[in-house]
């Protein structure tokens, strides 16, 4: 038990935040979001260079084969510097291809994630915004060597650039329940599929995706026919506790611009940061993120020792919704008009924070999946110790 | 970053958990905790600490030469929670003996610390005084020095244990004229010197008495009274006018931890099991949206105090120091534990008013006593807002006010 970043893992963090001051000014984050693609390729390429998009991925495949709590870290300072590239949605669909994917489907994408040629996204949400089975409904038919999919897909993430999606779809008849889901990784090119693009808070790349008979291989298949739940379980945890790191990076790098910003800023003759009021404001906003990150990373840590993790998955992204609003809310607070005013920075921090919350299950989802772990199980519980006795589900 | 326990750890809290099973029950690590009232068997609480001794389990991260084990902070700490658990302190603490093991003389870690260790002394804290706790630097107990000796006067409050501890680790005023943070003197002070007088302050919790577990539940604190106190000045701890310096860390140290950790949020882990076991005349607490959406709540946030306590300890590990984390984790805990006994309070309604030995109880009053104590824990050792000034001066280098 030494829950600190160990040497490595402070190196890591010191270079890829020196790496990401140097490329990535916040005005690059401002362009993108005027940017038909919505990131710049050629800071895509370097990321390659770097070994960051292999970085978690198996060496077979090109990969570094790094604890993804390396990756969490990678994405803590992707957060901080808001750089706009699909790092989140990518390496959320290579790892889940590279645990669950066949050989062809892994050879098929991971060496191209490496190499920075390859963009993945993955889709979930139709109508119902949670992140239970019974929101997929879209459905996948068994036609001679093929699927035919038909339905369609909100909040796709960089759909507008990826090359391959993994979409998750009923393959037994329409049902609520968990069996009956199958995972495929779909072409985006394919024919029949069209996509409307989003406009949203973050301005991030953001789609609906419809579906229109559209002929996938049988080879797509992820993992084993109606028993993809599981694989989609997984999946999102992983999106989660990734997103988790850049939320937090994000917020504290937004809070600490809020306490510079305080520190200098004169109000009744005097820094407005010499202020109990502010200091408090300031002090809260250090440990919501701290808390959220030491959250995070236990949630990461245990996902990366296969340890199962959902219970620290939510508890991190129900604490972090909460908390990283609240620290960017004072962020913009403490900037007073300014934090209004597009042409200031401040409001690039805020509102991916803020649109971040909204990702990936609300804080009444996660805070649902905790109390069902905590009181539908037979048994105490008690502080400190797992309490997976029985493990809790979405 | 490494979130797990090693073998032997897991093996150690396994064997210390048995042993508490075997051997222990609230009411006796109350007894033998802070929380040590008239009528208690000394005797059979001494024996056990012999035999907790003898496990190797007292100040296990402490020297060997002064009676603690030389072994790892990590493990001491997993001893640490499991005796909390039952409301008895086995880890040495801050102020007090961890002091004169940072800061003592040769003889007085030699004469003092084996013996906190084994239980047979004790040190209540001279900190506050009727003008102030916060504003610590402000004290006004005064030691003027007399040759080999030195003379006190004056009052200090909240003096818990006073009844009970064999010395007092006072913090005195020996220079007024000097900056205040410079004229500060730590001493060492047998409770029986002539001169001293302690006088019971009742507190919210005495009457009935809080069952054994309350966050906070000790029904009596005191104040000390100072008149002309004479003792030699080798009784001082470090450099006379330096005690601010000197004390510092300790406080910093009596501020996290395992204790300070579970009393904060025991609580948590007590209502849920209740809920899954009761409901009241059929209305299962547990199936309540509202309390369901609540409850999880509280138990992430407890996690979060965990993991800052985790966090301090790491860094007591590294032997490095503080900058803000031990501030941070004694904002977090104390106010959670505000948070779930009111939340609490809530879930239970009127349930929630008795007090220890009234009919309908629940648990023997225990919420309804840690809901008027949790707050101590937010007000003691550096109150929340000084905690703040601590986090945003420290953490964020904000300027002073």
């Amino acid at each position: 038990m030494d829950i600190l970043l160990n040497e490595e893992e402070e190196m890591l963090k010191k270079s890829a935040r020196e790496f990401l001051e140097a490329e990535c000014p916040p005005s690059l984050a401002r362009d993108m979001e005027k940017d038909p693609l919505g990131y710049p390729p050629e800071l895509w390429k370097k990321l390659a260079d770097l070994g960051w998009l292999g970085l978690a991925l198996p060496e077979k495949y090109d990969g570094q084969g790094l604890p993804l709590t390396h990756l969490g870290i990678i994405l803590g300072e992707v957060g901080r510097a808001i750089v706009p590239v699909p790092l989140h949605s990518t390496m959320t669909a290579a790892l889940t291809i590279a645990k669950h994917g066949t050989e062809a489907q892994r050879q098929e994408t991971l060496p191209g994630v490496s190499r920075g040629a390859t963009i993945l996204t993955w889709a979930f949400t139709e109508r119902d915004p949670r992140y239970v089975p019974e929101s997929i409904q879209m459905q996948a038919v068994a036609r001679g060597d093929s699927y035919i999919l038909n339905g369609s897909k909100m909040f796709v993430d960089n759909f507008n650039v990826a090359q391959k999606c993994l979409v998750p779809c009923r393959t037994a008849p329409p049902s609520s329940g968990k069996s009956g889901i199958s995972l495929f990784l779909v072409d985006t090119s394919s024919a029949g599929i069209s996509h409307t693009p989003l406009v949203t808070m973050a301005k991030d790349k953001q789609s609906k995706v419809n579906f229109s008979n559209v002929r996938i291989p049988r080879a797509s298949l992820v993992g084993k026919l109606n028993e993809g739940w599981t694989i989609v379980e997984h999946m999102l945890d992983l999106g989660t506790a990734l997103l988790c790191a850049q939320m937090e990076g994000c917020a504290r790098k937004d809070t600490e611009m809020a306490t510079d910003y305080a520190k200098h800023r004169i109000a009744f003759g005097r820094p407005i940061g010499a202020f109990q009021s502010v200091q408090h404001m300031c002090a809260d906003m250090l440990m919501w993120v701290d808390g959220t990150q030491l959250l995070t990373y236990e949630a990461l840590w245990r996902i990366d020792q296969g340890l199962p993790a959902s219970i620290e998955v939510s508890q991190a992204k129900a604490f972090g919704n909460e908390k990283c609003e609240a620290a960017v809310r004072y962020c913009q607070m403490i900037h007073g008009g300014i934090g209004f005013i597009m042409e200031f920075n401040q409001n690039l921090w805020f509102r991916r924070v803020s649109a971040w919350t909204m990702r990936l299950g609300t804080t009444y989802d996660h805070r649902g999946r905790v109390a069902r772990a905590l009181l539908d199980r037979p048994g105490p519980v008690r502080l400190g110790e797992s309490q997976y006795e029985s493990a809790p589900s979405r | 970053m490494n979130f797990d326990w090693t073998p032997e750890q897991e093996a150690l809290r396994k064997e210390v958990r048995d042993f508490i099973r075997e051997n222990m029950t609230k009411r006796l690590g109350g007894e033998m905790g802070e929380e040590m009232e008239e009528g208690a068997d000394r005797e059979r609480s001494r024996a056990l600490r012999k035999k907790i001794g003898e496990k190797g389990w007292l100040a296990i991260s402490w020297p060997k030469e002064y009676g603690g084990q030389g072994g790892d902070r990590m493990s001491q700490y997993i001893v640490e929670e499991e005796f909390a658990r039952v409301g008895m302190g086995v880890g040495g603490g801050g102020s007090g003996a961890g002091a004169i093991l940072g800061a003592g003389t040769e003889e007085q870690k030699r004469y003092f610390v084996p013996k906190v260790i084994a239980g047979e002394m004790s040190f209540c804290l001279g900190f506050t005084e009727p003008q102030g706790g916060a504003d610590l630097a402000g004290l006004q107990c005064r030691a003027v020095r007399d040759g080999d000796f030195y003379t006190i006067n004056g009052q200090k409050m909240f003096t818990s244990g006073a009844h009970n501890a064999t010395h007092i680790y006072l913090m005195a005023r020996t220079d007024p004229a000097a900056e205040r943070h410079r004229g500060i003197t730590i001493l060492l002070v047998p409770m029986d010197t002539p001169g001293i007088t302690v006088r019971p302050l009742w507190t919210v919790q005495n009457d009935p008495p809080a069952p054994p577990g309350t966050t906070y539940g000790m029904g009596r604190t005191n104040e000390v009274f100072f008149e002309d106190v004479r003792v030699p000045i080798s009784c001082r701890l470090g450099d006379e006018n330096m005690g601010w310096f000197i004390g510092a860390q300790g406080l910093n140290l009596d501020r996290v931890g395992a204790s300070r950790y579970l009393i904060s949020v025991h609580m948590d882990e007590d209502i849920i099991n209740w809920a899954k076991e009761s409901d009241l005349g059929g209305y299962s607490v547990k199936d309540d949206p509202a309390v369901r959406d609540k409850l999880a709540e509280l138990w992430i946030e407890a996690q979060v105090c965990r993991l800052m306590t985790m966090r301090s300890m790491s860094i007591v590990q590294r032997d490095q120091d503080f900058t803000y984390e031990g501030s941070a984790e004694k904002v977090m805990a104390p106010e959670h534990g505000v948070t779930a006994s009111e939340a609490i309070s809530q879930i239970l309604g009127p349930y929630a008013q008795l007090l220890n030995g009234s009919e309908g109880a629940v648990e023997s009053g225990i919420y309804a006593h840690n809901l008027m104590g949790a707050f101590q824990s937010g007000i003691n050792h550096g109150s929340v807002q000084i905690m703040r000034d601590q986090v945003a001066r420290r953490g964020l280098g904000m300027p002073r006010g």
